[in-house]
Order: C-alpha cells, then sequence, then structure tokens
C-alpha cells in the first residue's frame, strides 16, 4: 500500500515540475525565470556555493562554526521550547491531518490502516520541509551565520522534522485528552503552570547567584550577552534546554565529524518522535475531513483570485460615505474600492487620527529643541512619506489588480473606459494621500524647530503644502503604472494555479519594480523642469518662499495633466482589453 | 431589440464563433444550444459586450455596441452561470453601487421589492460569503434587474438552484418576456429550453446549425412538427451520437 502512495508523492512532483519547466515557453514564465533566477544566483547561491569569494566583510562568511556554540545552542534550544510549548497550549479542535479532497475522495474509503495515512503524510510533509530547508540554509548563509552549508542543511531538516513530528504527536496526545473529557483550559493550566514555575525558579536562580544587572547593562548589548552566557552555563537551564540542544547541536557543527557525533543523539530524540506519533491511535478522519474541506474552499479562494480573504472570515465593513444614486458613476466603484480597503478608510477615522497627530506632534514641538525626539519623529515622518509614493502604489492595491478576477462584470456596466478607470485607482490613491498628509503634518510640525536659522517658518509652511499638493498627483501617476500592466499583461498578475510561482514569480516583480520605478523617473522630468524654470525666474523677482509656492503649483498642474493622461491611457486600455485574449485567462 | 450580423470571433487562427447572424423581437425567449465548445459563452460575451467580436455587428435596441455602447448597455443584462458578487459588499451595497453605475435615481423601492420577490429581503445586511449557492444567484439576478433592463442574457440560469429556485427562475423569464423583455438562454438543460424558449439557435463549431421555433426545426429534421423532442432534434442537428438504450 505504501509503495501506492510513494507513486503517488513522486509522480505529483514529477508532473508539477514538467508543467513547470514546459510553461517556461511562454516568454512571461521563461523572462521571469532568467530574472528571478538570476536574482537567486546573485544574491543567495552565489554566496552559498563559492563562500571563499564572498567573505568581503560585508557578510562574514566562513566555513567554521560558531565562536561560542554553547550560546547559540542555548538560544536555539529556547526557541524551540516555545514552540514546543505553543503546541501544547493553542490547539483547541481534534487532531487533523490535512488531505486535499482529491487524496479524501481516493485514501478514505480505501483499505488502508491510518498507521499508512500517517505515514503518506509525513512523507508527504517532507517535501515542504526540503523546501523550508533550502529557504532557511539561503537565508542563513546569506546573512554569515557560520559552517559549511551542507551541514546546515541537514541540521535544519533535523529541527525541522523533529519539530513536525512533535506537533504532530501533541495534537494526537490533545485529541487523547478530549476524549477523557480533559477540557482545553485544564489541558493548557497543566501544561503553563509547571512552564511558569520554572521559569520563575530560573529567574530565582539568576537574581541570587549571578551579577545584578544595572540600568546602564541593559543598554550594552554586550553585557547582556555575557550575562546570557553565564546564565546558560550554569544553574539549572543546561538541564532543563538539554534535550532541545541535542536538537539544535547538529545545525551548529563546526565540521563532518561534530556533526556526524551529534547527529545520533538528534536521530535518537526524533526516533522516538517517530515511534510516539505512530503508536497513537486517534481518529483523525473526521477531523481531517473538515480541515481538507476548508483548505479546499481556501484554494478555491485563490484560483478565484481573491488570494487575500482566502481562509478569513469577511465582516461587514462600514461605508466610507453614503453613495447617493444620482451622480458621477465612477464614484461608485471609488465607494466599492475604499469599502474594500476595510473600516479604517472612513472619513471619522482620518479626521479623529488627523487631531491625534496633530495634538502630538504640537505636544512634542513644545517640548522645545532640546529633545532629539522632535526631530527624529519629523525625519522618520519624511522617509517614511518618501516610502510610500514609491512603494506604496505597491502596496495599496484596491483597483484593477484586485478587480482583475471580475473584469467582465466590469465590462458589462455601461461606464466610458476612463470613469472605469478613475473610479478605480481613486480609492489607493486617496488612501495614500490620507497618509502623506498625515506624515506632512507631523513632518512639519516636528521639523519646524530644527529647520529655524535654515528656513523661514513661511518657507517651511509652503513646503508642507507644496508637497501636500503634489502628493496625490504622483500617486495617481505612480497607480497608472502598475494598473496599465495589469491591463497590458493580465496573465502576470494571475492568481491561483496558473499564476507564476517562485523564481518565475520573483523575477516578474523585479522586472514590474524596474518598470515602475522607471516610468515613474521619467514621469517626473517634465515637472521638475518646470519646477526649476519658475523657481528660478520668480526667486530672482520675489524670493525663495514666492518662488517654491509658485513653482509647486506649475510642477502640480504638469503633474494632473499627465495623472489625466494617465487616466485616459487606462481608459483606452481598459476598453480594448480582452479578457478571453490570452489563453490562459 | 437585437440585431446580430455576421458575428464573428477569432482566438488566434481558432475560430469560436463563425459569421453569426440572427435578430430577436420583444417578447421572443431564445434559447442557445450546442454541445461543449460549440462557442455558446463566447457568443454570449461577445452580446453581452465583455469581449469585442472580431467582425460583425451587434445592436441592441437600436444602439450598436460597439459605438455606442454605454447606450446599448444601459439596456442589458448578463447573468452569468456562477454569480459574480464582490466579496466585501453587503446584499444591499450591491443594490446601492448598481443604481449609481446605472443611475437607477428612485432605487430603494425597486431593490425592496426585488429582495422580497426574490426572498432575500431579510438578508441586507449579509456578505456574499454568508449565502447559499441560490442566495447568491438570486443577489446576482436582483442587481441585473434593478435598472429594468429591456434585453437579458442567462449562461446555464439554473445551476445551483433547489427545485423551488428553479420554478421560480423560469416563471422570472417568462414574466420579463411577456412584459417585453427580449431574453436568450444559454443551457445544455435542453428541457428547460424546450419548456421556456420560443426560439432555438443551435450552434455547433462556432456556426449556426438551425435557427426556429420549435415546431419548425422539428420539422426541418424529424418531419414530426407536434410533440418534437428537441433532444432528438439536437443529436440529429449536431451529428451528435444517438442516446444509449
Amino acid at each position: 500500500m505504501i509503495a501506492a502512495l510513494f507513486y503517488l508523492q513522486w509522480h505529483t512532483a514529477k508532473n508539477r515540475l514538467t508543467m513547470r519547466f514546459k510553461r517556461l515557453k511562454q516568454p512571461k514564465y521563461l523572462l521571469g525565470a532568467l530574472v528571478g533566477g538570476l536574482y537567486f544566483y546573485w544574491y543567495f547561491f552565489r554566496v552559498l556555493l563559492m563562500p571563499q569569494h564572498h567573505g568581503n566583510g560585508h557578510f562574514p562568511v566562513t566555513t567554521q562554526g560558531p565562536a561560542d556554540p554553547l550560546f547559540f545552542e542555548s538560544i536555539g534550544a529556547l526557541a524551540l521550547l516555545v514552540f514546543i510549548v505553543l503546541a501544547w497550549v493553542l490547539p483547541h479542535k481534534r487532531a487533523a491531518l490535512t488531505f486535499s479532497e482529491a487524496e479524501v475522495a481516493f485514501l478514505f474509503p480505501a483499505p488502508v490502516t491510518r498507521r499508512t495515512l500517517i505515514h503518506f503524510k509525513l512523507v508527504r510533509s517532507q517535501l515542504r520541509i526540503l523546501f523550508s530547508v533550502l529557504f532557511l540554509t539561503l537565508i542563513s548563509s546569506r546573512f554569515g551565520v557560520n559552517g559549511h552549508w551542507l551541514i546546515r542543511a541537514a541540521g535544519w531538516w533535523v529541527i525541522l522534522f523533529t519539530l513536525n513530528l512533535h506537533i504532530l504527536a501533541a495534537s494526537f496526545s490533545v485529541t487523547m485528552l478530549m476524549d477523557r473529557g480533559i477540557s482545553n483550559w485544564k489541558r493548557r493550566i497543566a501544561v503553563l503552570l509547571p512552564v511558569i514555575a520554572l521559569a520563575g525558579f530560573v529567574i530565582f536562580w539568576a537574581g541570587h547567584e549571578l551579577p545584578q544587572l544595572t540600568t546602564d547593562d541593559l543598554t550594552n548589548l554586550q553585557t547582556i550577552k555575557a550575562y546570557a552566557q553565564q546564565a546558560f552555563a550554569s544553574g539549572p537551564l543546561p538541564y532543563l534546554l538539554f534535550p532541545f540542544q541535542l536538537v539544535i547541536r547538529p545545525y551548529l557543527a563546526p565540521d563532518g565529524p561534530a556533526f556526524l557525533i551529534a547527529l545520533v543523539p538528534a536521530l535518537l530524540v526524533m526516533l522516538l518522535h517517530y515511534l510516539w506519533v505512530i503508536r497513537s491511535d486517534v481518529a483523525f478522519e473526521e477531523a481531517s475531513v473538515e480541515a481538507s474541506q476548508k483548505f479546499a474552499e481556501k484554494l478555491a479562494a485563490v484560483r478565484s483570485g481573491n488570494w487575500r480573504n482566502a481562509g478569513k472570515k469577511l465582516k461587514q465593513k462600514r461605508a466610507p460615505f453614503r453613495l447617493h444614486p444620482a451622480g458621477p458613476a465612477f464614484m461608485a466603484l471609488f465607494w466599492k474600492n475604499l469599502i474594500n480597503a476595510g473600516s479604517a478608510f472612513t472619513a471619522r477615522t482620518w479626521i479623529s487620527t488627523t487631531v491625534f497627530v496633530v495634538v502630538l506632534s504640537v505636544g512634542l514641538h513644545g517640548f522645545g529643541s532640546s529633545s532629539n525626539w522632535s526631530f527624529v519623529i519629523g525625519m522618520g515622518a519624511l522617509i517614511f512619506g518618501a516610502w510610500t509614493l514609491l512603494l506604496g502604489p505597491q502596496l495599496a492595491r484596491q483597483d484593477f489588480r484586485h478587480d482583475l478576477p471580475q473584469m467582465d462584470m466590469l465590462k458589462v456596466f455601461p461606464l466610458r473606459g476612463w470613469q472605469v478607470a478613475l473610479g478605480e485607482i481613486l480609492a489607493p490613491a486617496v488612501i495614500l494621500a490620507a497618509l502623506q498628509w498625515l506624515l506632512i503634518i507631523v513632518a512639519v510640525v516636528c521639523l519646524a524647530p530644527s529647520a529655524r536659522g535654515h528656513f523661514s517658518p513661511g518657507l517651511v509652511l509652503v513646503m508642507g503644502a507644496g508637497a501636500a499638493l503634489v502628493a496625490p498627483m504622483f500617486n495617481l501617476i505612480s497607480l497608472t503604472i502598475p494598473n496599465a500592466a495589469v491591463l497590458l499583461f493580465p496573465a502576470w498578475f494571475q492568481t491561483g494555479k496558473d499564476a507564476p510561482h517562485g523564481i518565475e514569480a520573483t523575477g516578474q516583480r523585479l522586472i514590474f519594480a524596474l518598470g515602475q520605478f522607471l516610468a515613474f523617473i521619467v514621469a517626473l522630468v517634465p515637472a521638475t523642469a518646470v519646477f526649476a524654470g519658475i523657481f528660478f525666474a520668480v526667486k530672482f523677482l520675489a524670493g525663495v518662499t514666492l518662488a517654491v509656492a509658485a513653482a509647486t503649483v506649475a510642477a502640480t498642474l504638469v503633474l494632473a495633466v499627465e495623472a489625466a493622461l494617465g487616466v485616459l491611457l487606462l481608459g483606452w486600455l481598459f476598453q480594448r482589453f480582452d479578457i478571453s485574449g490570452d489563453p490562459a485567462t | 431589440m437585437i440585431q446580430i450580423e455576421l458575428l464573428t470571433k477569432l482566438y488566434g487562427d481558432f475560430t469560436a464563433v463563425n459569421e453569426l447572424s440572427f435578430s430577436l423581437q420583444p417578447g421572443e425567449v431564445l434559447g442557445l444550444v450546442g454541445p461543449n465548445g460549440a462557442g455558446k459563452t463566447t457568443t454570449m460575451r461577445c452580446l453581452a459586450g465583455i469581449i469585442p467580436p472580431t467582425r460583425g455587428t451587434v445592436t441592441i435596441c437600436g444602439h450598436n455596441l460597439a459605438t455606442n455602447a454605454i447606450e446599448a448597455k444601459r439596456q442589458l443584462a448578463f447573468f452569468t452561470d456562477e454569480p459574480r458578487l464582490f466579496d466585501y459588499l453587503t446584499v444591499w451595497q450591491h443594490l446601492n453601487f448598481v443604481a449609481r453605475i446605472y443611475n437607477v435615481a428612485d432605487f430603494e423601492p425597486v431593490a425592496r421589492t426585488l429582495l422580497e420577490e426574490l426572498e432575500l429581503a431579510d438578508k441586507m445586511d449579509k456578505l456574499p460569503g454568508e449565502l447559499s449557492r441560490g442566495m447568491k444567484q438570486k443577489l446576482a439576478i436582483a442587481c441585473g434587474l434593478l435598472h429594468a433592463p429591456r434585453v437579458m442574457y442567462f449562461d446555464e440560469p439554473l445551476t445551483g438552484l433547489d427545485p423551488m429556485g428553479i420554478r421560480r427562475m423560469k416563471d422570472s423569464i417568462l414574466k420579463r418576456a411577456r412584459g417585453g423583455g427580449t431574453v436568450i438562454i444559454s443551457s445544455h438543460l435542453l428541457h428547460l429550453v424546450q419548456e421556456i424558449c420560443s426560439r432555438i439557435l443551435i450552434l455547433k463549431n462556432g456556426r449556426k446549425v438551425i435557427d426556429g421555433t420549435i415546431a419548425e426545426i422539428a420539422q426541418q429534421y424529424s418531419g414530426e412538427p407536434g410533440d418534437a423532442n428537441l433532444e432528438e432534434v439536437f443529436f440529429r442537428a449536431t451529428n451528435e451520437p444517438p442516446r444509449l438504450p
């Protein structure tokens, strides 16, 4: 029987991989795979495969193990302990092994024992674990965790598989306790009480046996580290963490022989867990069917393009304003997308937030220039504001990107292309503008004291108002680019089983990010030229403050024209958009 | 009411719909039938303005769908087999949204009547995720009927409905037709088509095989104008294998 399950697993993986390779014939996947592959090679694999060429000081990659293995072992053991405690505290339902609906349909009525199903599940979990191992090995190699990458990969596998076995065994045990009438809260108390008692004992011991940390010590990382090293090396902690350290130790082994020595006890722990899992006689079928149905619903939601809400229970959201049946039709789309954005985007929320921020900023301002906090917060607001200009349009997606699966519905509406386009991009533009205005208020209020002596208060105000004026135009222009990309290359934005995954997806995102950045720079050129021309002309005649004001208004007009042209372009693209044009759609 | 002339839709080298022409008068109910891949859905999507035809013209109530799309679309409603709803809008918000899109000034009494008729009056604050498949279908119908369309397209309208829902749906379609509406129904359920359609159009490989009343097409294919069986006519017209004994 297990051979049949291996057959299923092997051919599923093989066919999936074959399909991924076959679709590289399509340029959208091939280009994405090439760019993504280059990125991964350049950023991760190059460091992994040729560490001797990249130990340049920025990333301390060596083949040696960590300088203080006990310290890192103990930190890792503590993290593992937390996961294991959570595995006993969090579950509130019966144990459920998640299978696909097809697996439930074929395997559950088949003459297959529970133990075989568990084995199948364990074998299938290996794919996920191996992928995680690859990812974590790449990340840990990139960011300077020492040791040979093969040892790290094997170490990660030991940790993840043991943890996986423990979580499964714990869920079986929790189910058995439920069957014996022990409620979730009784179990949680029984688990947490000894954990809290042991933690209290450790703290009590440290308070009496270790030198006390002063307030100044708490700001010094080295002192804290030295204190932790003492705590890990003596007293009760080494005994408490010992079983967890056994699992962590292979990962931190400095060389092959040390790894093999560390591997023996770790494998023994793993074997004990395995025996625990397969000897648990727990009825998981009913809960598994339920879990599989939920998983299938989530998958269906993702495949229908609704990946953001997959698995979530949606709640009714408050409308941002009352939508009157008469008036410009694009407002209906704007209203709909604001509802989608959530309750946080109502006028009431924004007004109260603005009042709060202004009061807070003025309060900080009141502390005077002696406090650096005002300057730090003001600069933070400026940096965050610049960040929202560049990355905001990628995150606020209540536009064509979200409505792509509903495109046939939008096409039936009796609206002109520009009306649909404006209605679609208005919500993210307004959300980003509201956020940017808040940040501008914070920046102006907090930086005004520091600006004294460099800029007049009038100039600071004019610069703030100017930034508030151009920000919405920037947003509209920025949003035109990803939305035009959706209408031009809908297949690149697909979700579900036809969506690009892994390396192809990363490559496509990189291509779009670069394209968006370049288009944004090009769009800025005319406005910058107009700003510079008017600024220098007016400055010569009427001073800097008026020059900034006049130049900003002129640049805003240029940006507004560009934004309007962008909306018209989007509308034209929407009208030409053929949802059946790409065979993949 | 509907005038289709030489409608053609190509996907690359593949012809999904090939020079299809027909016209419908007010009150007519056309059943669009054909085997899988015959081009029914593509035809419906072209008629609704969702996808542009490669060639040919579609005229709705005198408005060319290509050159005067806005006015043409104001007259029609398209009901897909799978109700397309916004997950985050409630039942009432859907109707409010559609009212603004179609500029239905005094929509509230109309919306309330529709919700009553479709037994959704107590679900006004529910999200689509909280509705059954049949209720979602009803909501999509309420949204489609809010602006009193004169032309209605139904793609597999009975999918997911219970027996009572099926009865109500059939009655509703016939009521709209009697009121002067023009209806096109695309379906594989031949007994439904035979029951409520005044005309049948059979498509195969994107081409019109036959177009006429049940009696006309029965006479042409079996010589039995009386109680003609659409199923038999369908198999003969499309050269599909006969039913298994």
